[in-house]
């Protein structure tokens, strides 16, 4: 019981106070993919379409698994596109096809590159 | 997760060649069909990156310095955060408030988000990935002492740290104490001492001596 009384005291965000190990003073320059999810999400708060809140949340949404394996703004993107399905503002279907599309622009792109 | 290095990391050298990962394509894919139902415009998104490349800590910097020099700017910057950095001309993007923390002699202040990433992004940019990750939220809050030690600061016993935990509403922004031997120097001259990690609260603002040093 005490083993899973701590996961429902805390969400997978919620980790001040507990113990974790020595800080890496890590860094790094965002890739432009990762700036553009940044502004994405600032563009998204100004239209009030989901605020910093309402992200933090999607991103607890996620569960520990994922907020464990992704990365910081792969965690923003999926949980953005989760929190939009939701909203019925975009479907899984749509941003499939899309996604299909954009790898197939690129594709052309890197083949066009190429020859 | 990531590399530290500026220059070494293995994704800076992308080419158009090759095939952006699943993450990027979801972004891609996203935005893309945003701008098709005209829920955002086409030209926001740049708009905002080059608001954001606007944002780095010199920002910060130039605040702490003239608080400084100028006592009457300091009390109204103490009293209201966001007022006095419009007061100087820089603009807040989103709707947060912000709070200065005046160091003294007898308290040290330190800045976190144990819950995400919430910093005083209008001020200072963006945020140094271990400001992000796990080890300093959660023992920012709990063990500060240490925490400020494994950044080589040591602050005196007699001396309270008050850690202030960020929302997304309210920030923070850690006003330094201004460093011993800068009796004279220009606002330029100050705010050259004052480093986004003092700002955050992990380091004293850095002593001119230091600065001339080898």
């Amino acid at each position: 019981m005490t083993e899973t009384r701590a996961l429902v005291e805390r969400l997978p965000n919620d980790i001040g106070g507990v113990k974790s190990a020595p800080i890496q003073q890590v860094e790094h320059e965002l890739l432009p993919w990762e700036k553009r999810c940044h502004a994405l999400a600032d563009v998204l708060d100004f239209h009030k379409i989901i605020n910093t809140e309402e992200k933090r949340r999607g991103v607890e949404a996620l569960g520990a698994e994922m907020v464990n394996a992704l990365s910081y703004y792969e965690r923003w993107i999926v949980a953005f596109a989760n929190i939009l399905f939701q909203r019925r503002v975009l479907t899984p279907t749509e941003v499939a096809r899309k996604m299909d599309e954009v790898a197939a622009r690129s594709d052309d792109i890197s083949q066009a590159a190429k020859a | 997760m990531h590399e530290s290095n500026e220059h070494g990391h293995p994704h800076a050298e992308i080419s158009h060649t090759e095939r952006p990962g699943y993450y990027e394509i979801m972004e891609t894919a996203v935005r893309e069909l945003l701008v098709e139902k005209q829920l955002i415009g086409a030209g926001e998104i740049r708009r905002q990156i080059e608001v954001l490349d606007s944002r780095t800590p010199a920002l910060g910097a130039k605040i702490v310095a003239r608080a400084w020099l100028d006592p009457d700017f300091k009390a109204r910057l103490l009293k209201n955060g966001r007022a006095g950095c419009e007061e100087l001309g820089i603009s807040f993007y989103d709707d947060t408030g912000l709070i200065v923390l005046e160091n003294t002699e007898k308290v040290h202040n330190l800045i976190v988000c144990t819950l995400c990433s919430c910093y005083p992004r209008p001020v200072l940019g963006l945020p140094p990935d271990w400001y992000k990750l796990k080890p300093y939220r959660s023992r920012a809050v709990s063990e500060p002492r240490a925490v400020l030690a494994e950044f080589g600061t040591i602050i005196p016993d007699d001396v309270e740290i008050r850690v202030s935990d960020s929302t997304s509403m309210v920030r923070y922004l850690v006003l330094p104490r201004r460093p011993e031997g800068t009796e004279g120097f220009t606002e330029e001259q100050l705010a050259a001492l004052v480093t986004r990690d003092a700002m955050i609260g992990v380091i004293p603002a850095n002593s001119p001596a230091a600065e001339n040093a080898p």
